[in-house]
């Protein structure tokens, strides 16, 4: 479809709920990387505890972990999704605007409630589903409007076919309403009480966590991602995604494969050994789709390359595919038994989430608010591509210094957990194990504040871009400099 | 699909509202508390919007229409 | 091909359902076996549901987040059995709603500190970790001593395990408070206590009002010691 057979009929879309999921993002985002300083801080020099229950480490890791998750990622997650679906089916959003602004704010209510249950010492105790019965009802509800929303606008497209960016969104949105409601089956002790026990116990428990926590991070953290990337890498890039076909192969077999790795969060526990086998096999497996994707991403810049010089957001978003092909390297090896043996329970865990979590996650997040932010807001460019530079530059040295710390500290760890002395006796206790990371524990604090420091660069450089009259549009009557409608196909 | 989406939304977060307000009645511990009366208070303020959305609408479409009959 | 791509791209539900299938699969190929094979969970002498003290100290542990820094599952390799005990079998989670296995040790592993340290060792630590051990990273958990434990929601709690699986008797419910004041006075007779519940350890309370640390104490001295490791024939362990 031309330009022109475009422009004849331009669209009312509802681009306010993707503006408020935006803004919430980059608000989100500066205090889940404050959060992660704290308790970071809080790891090197326990006295940040205060001694005081709602600030201690243990109330306090779930709120950083749920504001960058769900509040950062959830809500970049949705408002692109909200863009991008909108865009290629080239219709408005189904539902109309009071069931959207339902989403967003029943989405802000969610992440507020599950923050302040946590630190009033209400918690299911299971990572990345901490909050109680009655705010996991809360999210069901808000999370079945927003699949509505979704496939309603599917359905009426005015686009035959639908934009690979949206089988990602919608499997990862079906994904994790799936993931939610069994992880999370559970009964109240009474239904005016904020405690509930869980359905599942033991060994089967641990594997139905695992499934969720282990798929949280292959859709909500993966999918959703790769939908951001398939629409937004290509968009800034004036470029074609690179292989039609690779999409298809990558997509049905990432998301066939994922969910069989679980089991590699459990190797030697009471897990039964076929389970971790299969767990280590499919995890293994799983490198080749998650590098299809990554390598779908980067060879869409051929012929674009030197726009990295010149667009910081899209430097970011090639930069987050670079990330997430490491990190789906690492993940594989540290899902084999053998590595496993050392790494399990390291901090060299902790490294591996970050370096997906920073690298890819939180940067092809910044790529995508980089593009979107000018054209929301009509503005004719970012206010400073200089500032967007510093970001960047800064954040990666923030991504450095905390996976490299972590790698030494969990290996260290690993290692010093093992040990032998030449009599046959354990070398070390546990505790000289906690002394010796101490250094790195500093490190990756710091880590932390450079990585807080660029998001307040960003925070900042976005507000200017929709408040400076250096970023007006010079008067032409149409939104965009494209009015509107886009160079790569919509 | 404008209209019917503002009632059956706004119908839904009043009766969530009432929700909240019998777990404020009944609550056994502080956050259930909380939850109860942050959920009427999303209710409230919710609805107060869509309300205050829908006449600013229908006030914006008179004032176009005085505008383009007005001589 | 038989399948044409084509279909999925044009048709928004055919490609939902063909999402949610291919999803559905690797969870059902992998958690339903662990409920029907019978050897997943070994069949062993000991293991009985926590008390009512035990139950509430292990709530507590659940909401405070313990589980972020203190793993309870001792892998099946050498140097962690020396540190730590015998390897964690999937029996002694049986009860367990959540499982608290842990995926991260900022702390040592806690699957079998039962008995290893004193009432009074426990107290200490919990209130000021670095007291007992300088270079801890644990933060101070004193306002356990002054917060008095929630008792009367046990039953509550109780009847909500048992249908949920946990064979508590009708015994157990009915007594379930003054089985938790037993426990938490050490001045008390706790023969019924122990005839319902085998091995529970009294917590050092001061008999007056039951605190949140008692509840902690009571379930931290009875993790891992159920099970009589050198009793049992290892046939029945092998999965």
């Amino acid at each position: 479809m031309s330009d022109t057979v475009l422009a004849a009929r331009p669209v009312n879309y509802n681009d306010e709920v993707v503006k408020k999921f935006v803004i919430a993002a980059v608000f989100w985002a500066i205090i889940a990387f404050a959060l992660g300083v704290y308790i970071a801080t809080e790891l090197a020099w326990p006295s940040f505890n205060l001694g005081l229950s709602f600030i201690n480490f243990g109330r306090l890791r779930p709120v950083h972990t749920s504001a960058a998750v769900f509040a950062f990622g959830g809500s970049a997650l949705i408002g692109t999704s909200l863009f991008v679906v909108q865009r290629t089916c080239h219709t408005r959003l189904w539902g109309g605007a009071a069931l959207a602004n339902f989403i967003f704010w029943g989405y802000q209510f969610f992440i507020v409630m599950a923050a302040l249950s946590y630190v009033m010492g209400y918690s299911q105790g299971r990572e990345y589903a901490e909050p109680e019965w009655h705010i996991d009802l809360w999210l069901t509800i808000v999370w079945v409007f927003y699949l509505l929303v979704f496939l309603g606008t599917l359905i009426k497209r005015n686009e035959p076919h639908i934009y690979v960016a949206n089988w990602f969104y919608l499997a990862f949105i079906i994904t994790i309403a799936v993931l939610h409601v069994v992880n999370n089956a559970a009964l109240p002790i009474s239904w005016y009480a904020a405690k509930s026990y869980g359905a599942y116990t033991g060994v089967q428990d641990a594997l139905v966590q695992w499934w969720y926590g282990h798929n949280a991070v292959g859709f909500f953290l993966t999918a959703g991602f790769l939908g951001m990337m398939y629409y937004f890498i290509p968009k800034a890039a004036g470029r074609p995604v690179y292989s039609y076909r690779l999409s298809i192969v990558h997509f049905w077999t990432l998301i066939f494969m994922y969910i069989w790795a679980g089991p590699h969060h459990l190797h030697w526990t009471s897990l039964p050994d076929w389970t971790q086998t299969l767990g280590m096999a499919f995890s293994i497996m799983l490198w080749m789709p998650s590098w299809g994707g990554m390598i779908n991403g980067l060879m869409t810049l051929s012929g674009a390359w030197d726009k990295l010089r010149t667009d910081p957001g899209l430097r970011f978003s090639v930069t987050a595919v670079g990330f997430y092909g490491m990190s789906t390297f690492e993940g594989p090896v540290m899902s084999v038994r053998e590595v496993n043996a050392l790494s399990h329970y390291t901090d060299w865990t902790i490294g591996h989430v970050h370096s997906g979590a920073l690298g890819w996650v939180a940067f092809i997040s910044f790529g995508a608010l980089y593009y979107l932010v000018p054209v929301l807001w009509g503005r004719k460019a970012l206010y400073s591509n200089r500032l967007a530079s510093w970001h960047y530059w800064i954040a990666t040295l923030g991504i450095v210094f905390y996976i490299v710390s972590m790698w030494v500290a969990g290996i260290m760890e690993g290692l010093m957990w093992r040990a032998y002395d030449k009599y046959g006796f354990l070398q070390y206790s546990f505790v000289e194990s906690v002394i010796a990371i101490h250094p790195f524990m500093v490190i990756r604090m710091l880590g932390g504040v450079f990585f807080l420091i660029g998001g307040i660069i960003m925070a900042y450089n976005l507000r200017k871009t929709v408040t400076s009259p250096t970023t007006e549009q010079p008067r032409q009557g149409l939104g965009t400099p494209l009015g509107g409608f886009a160079v790569a196909g919509e | 699909m404008e209209s019917v989406s503002s009632l059956l939304v706004g119908a839904m977060v009043a009766a969530f509202g009432v929700v909240g307000l019998f777990l404020v009645a009944h609550a056994a511990d502080s956050e259930m508390l909380l939850f109860g009366v942050s959920l009427a208070g999303f209710a409230i303020a919710f609805d107060f919007n869509l309300i205050r959305r829908h006449f600013n609408t229908v006030d914006k479409a008179h004032a176009a229409e005085r505008e383009a009959t007005h001589v | 091909m038989f399948i044409r791509h084509e279909w999925f791209e044009k048709n928004a539900l055919l490609l939902l359902i063909g999402s949610l299938l291919t999803i559905s699969i690797g969870g059902i190929v992998e958690i339903v076996p662990l409920f029907t094979i019978e050897t997943t969970v070994e069949h062993v002498e000991g293991m009985r549901p926590y008390s009512p003290l035990e139950l509430r100290g292990r709530d507590i542990y659940v909401r405070e987040g313990c589980y972020l820094c203190h793993s309870q599952q001792i892998r099946t390799l050498r140097d962690e059995v020396e540190r730590y005990g015998h390897y964690s079998i999937a029996a002694e989670s049986m009860y367990d709603h959540p499982f608290q296995w842990g995926s991260k040790r900022i702390g040592p592993d806690l699957a079998r500190v039962g008995g290893k340290y004193s009432n009074d060792w426990h107290y200490a630590h919990l209130k000021n970790a670095q007291s007992l051990v300088p270079e801890s990273l644990m933060p101070h958990y004193a306002f356990l001593e002054e917060n008095p434990l929630q008792i009367d929601d046990i039953q509550e709690r109780m009847r909500t395990l048992r249908t949920l699986g946990t064979p508590y008797t009708d015994d157990d419910i009915a007594n379930a408070k003054a089985d938790l004041l037993t426990q938490a006075d050490p001045s008390a007779d706790n023969a019924k206590l122990l005839a319902r519940y085998p091995k529970a350890i009294e917590a050092s309370g001061n008999g007056k009002v039951v605190t949140e640390a008692d509840a902690v104490v009571a379930y931290l001295q009875m993790l891992g010691t159920l099970v009589n490791f050198a009793d049992t024939n290892t046939e029945r362990l092998r999965q």
